[in-house]
């Protein structure tokens, strides 16, 4: 047991910061860090960030390097994550790419879709969008109402998506969809966002632009080789596809970079004197210290192949309290952070106002443990 | 980073595991009290080494046998020995139990003072060693669960040994230790309270049915988990910081802790023979030690973000009219 980093992690680390430095432009946090990155600003700059990165084999590290990697460990994959995290994710929606949807395609994938989707992932160049939730199925997924008919070579698929972000600048969209009349018979398909039938709206909402998007499938007519692996097999394909996002965002690294700003801005102030303001954000920094040591010890698990267990929803768990004390912070002492005062911090906020809700809400992962970690009965 | 034990550390805990299994008994006569001190389990632990294992092993192992131990209900003193005593005199070869002390209120009941052998106290710029004279405490009962006593007559500090500029090394282990005691008894609570909440039923279907319940107990769990590697990478980093981060963390969560331990236990958790508040009133007993939450939260806060800069003298030249000019 032991808890640094080596020396290779730490070269890498600097590694993955330099390209940080040397692809992000000079106006990065002025200009872009506040519009979020579901921002079209961000989305259309991550196409030139990641082929920039990819470039410097920075995009998909831990891919294979039949398709364009180099197969390198979990935890270089991790702190590429963390660092880009903490500089605002300019990876924009492609950190999905990397992360889920290409791993999911070289398990699941047809010969001709890894053909043409995997070089075009590691390239940089791709938006994706992910059709997941739906207005009556968020949390609930499989009672998601989106239909795929199948008409001899084609499906028509009918329905809507909601809660897509990036879907403006879309690509392409990883569709689930249902198939069949058993809670389960839902279906994966790849579909361009420029089929005819597909259109997309955005609405307004409290966190930032390009999040809140619904897409609408009006009979669009797809290809059955769209779709990924078996009819009926979408069930077991989310499920690998989301075991690979089982660490979630590192949120103390975000977290404390805000943290951070805040400190800065009440020294400038002249406020950091105050211990009451000194001992809070040490309390703060604590949990997310705390957030940080349940999140390595999940990717150590990865690592070492171990079989997964709640300790990713404890995880989110410890990082959410972080989270939330946090925002309290930043309207307590640092209040013109929403009010036009302090946009990063602003943006901090915002981005996580839905934190306990993304990715799997937060009373799915306290479920989740009660009844898988600490054996808790049901009834 | 490498979150798994390696083999001598496994061997380690299971041969610690055998030995609180066979002889951690909680005599019938204890089961009524509020704390119960085991002398037969310290000599057991001091004679197969577990409380040199500091030394010989690191603080790391120390830690790690530290909060094994602290699931039981009986006490043993195998923080300080094991943990403290050999960062602050690694020539010499004192054993415990030790008590910790701050100068600042040697007048007060103190944890450990009726079993300890010598104290070591927080003198702030330094740190002194003082020997006990058991006959010299008054024992005092308290509900919390550690043996507290109070000196019958002030000590002589002067006739301590002091050892020059170690105050904030000894705060730095002490929490460390106190990290470790928190997080084995936070362990063993939950583990007895999921037990119980198993077992109880309430409007015919068990406690630990009822999703309120599962999720505030999940939420202590998570507290407790955070802390074992808090804990654990503050004695292998041996840094102040990592020290203050971890005390910051427990002392923080006293208060949740123990009003839903006790509440998923209902009326049973307040009663004495329901052996939880041998764990829970540990906690309570640690949350003020080694300056308690403030103190460690201001600490982190100066690790991570610089200290306080000193008011300026009314001779010094203003910054205000330095830029102006």
């Amino acid at each position: 047991m032991e808890f640094g980093w080596t020396e290779q992690q730490v070269a890498y680390r600097n590694e993955v910061r330099q390209a940080l430095a040397d692809l992000l432009p000079a106006d990065w946090y002025e200009t872009y860090v506040p519009e979020s990155y579901a921002s079209d600003l961000q989305v259309d700059f991550s196409r030139d960030f990641c082929a920039g990165l990819a470039a410097r084999g920075l995009l998909v590290p831990h891919w294979p390097v039949q398709y364009g990697g180099n197969g390198s460990d979990d935890w270089l994959h991790f702190i590429l994550g963390e660092e880009m995290k903490a500089a605002g994710e300019p990876r924009g929606p492609q950190y999905m790419n990397i992360n889920w949807i290409g791993p999911t395609l070289m398990r699941f994938g047809s010969e001709a879709q890894r053909g043409q989707h995997l070089a075009g992932i590691a390239s940089g160049k791709v938006i994706w969008c992910q059709g997941f939730s739906e207005p009556n199925a968020g949390t609930d997924l499989a009672a998601l109402r989106t239909k795929a008919e199948r008409q001899g070579d084609h499906y028509i698929i009918n329905g809507s998506k909601i809660w897509t972000s990036y879907a403006r600048k879309a690509d392409w969209c990883f569709l689930l969809a249902r198939t069949g009349t058993e809670r389960k018979d839902i279906s994966v398909f790849l579909i361009p966002m420029a089929t005819p039938g597909v259109s997309v709206t955005s609405f307004p909402g409290l966190i930032k632009d390009g999040h809140l998007n619904e897409v609408f499938f009006t009979d669009v007519t797809i290809p059955a080789t769209a779709r990924v692996g078996k009819e009926g097999q979408g069930w077991e394909i989310i499920t690998y596809a989301l075991s690979y996002e089982r660490v979630g965002v590192p949120r103390y690294h975000t977290g404390l970079k805000a943290l951070e700003l805040a400190i800065a801005r009440l020294k400038a102030e002249g406020r950091y004197a105050d211990p009451i303001i000194r001992a809070r954000a040490g309390v703060i920094a604590a949990k997310f210290e705390a957030a940080r040591v349940l999140t390595y010890l999940v990717v150590d698990q990865r690592v070492k192949k171990l079989p997964a267990t709640t300790d990713a929803n404890l995880a989110r768990v410890c990082a959410l309290d972080a989270v939330n004390e946090l925002m309290d912070f930043l309207t307590e002492f640092v209040p013109d952070s929403l009010r036009g005062g302090a946009t990063l911090l602003e943006d901090y906020y915002r981005i996580n106002i839905p934190a306990g809700i993304t990715g799997g809400t937060n009373e799915i992962q306290l479920d989740l443990i009660a009844r898988n970690g600490l054996g808790l009965p049901t009834r | 980073m490498d979150y798994q034990l390696d083999d001598n550390q496994r061997v380690l805990l299971s041969a610690l595991q055998t030995i609180l299994a066979d002889h951690a008994d909680l005599p019938q006569a204890a089961r009524l009290t509020y704390a119960h001190y085991h002398a037969g389990l310290q000599t057991l632990l001091a004679e197969n080494g577990f409380l040199h294992v500091g030394r010989d092993l690191g603080p790391l192992e120390a830690a790690l046998v530290t909060i094994e131990a602290a699931t039981i209900p009986s006490y043993v003193e195998v923080a300080g020995s094991a943990l403290i005593l050999p960062q602050l005199l690694p020539q010499d070869d004192l054993t415990g139990p030790i008590a910790l002390l701050n100068k600042a209120d040697l007048s007060k009941p103190h944890r450990n003072l009726p079993i300890a052998g010598f104290a070591l106290v927080d003198m702030d710029e330094d740190a002194a060693v003082l020997a006990i004279d058991p006959a010299a405490i008054e024992p005092v009962e308290t509900i919390l669960a550690y043996p507290y006593g109070r000196f019958r007559e002030m000590p002589d500090l002067s006739r301590a040994r002091i050892l020059p500029g170690a105050g904030p090394l000894l705060r730095q282990w002490w929490r460390v230790a106190l990290c470790a005691e928190f997080a084995g008894a936070v362990r063993a609570a939950v583990a007895f309270t999921v037990d119980y909440v198993k077992q109880r039923k309430v409007l015919g279907k068990p406690v630990g049915a009822y999703q309120v319940v599962q999720h505030r107990l999940v939420q202590c769990h998570q507290i407790g988990q955070a802390l074992h590697y808090l804990t654990l990478r503050a004695a292998w980093s041996g840094t102040a910081r990592d020290a203050s981060l971890a005390a910051t963390y427990a002392q923080h969560h006293v208060q949740k802790l123990l009003f839903d331990l006790h509440q998923f236990n209902g009326a049973m958790g307040v009663t004495t023979e329901h052996l939880l508040h041998f764990w829970t009133y540990r906690l309570r007993a640690l949350q003020a030690e080694a300056g308690g939450v403030s103190a460690a939260a201001l600490d982190v806060a100066t690790h991570l973000w610089g200290a306080v800069p000193e008011p300026r003298t009314a001779d010094a030249p203003s910054p205000v009219k330095h830029i102006a000019a």
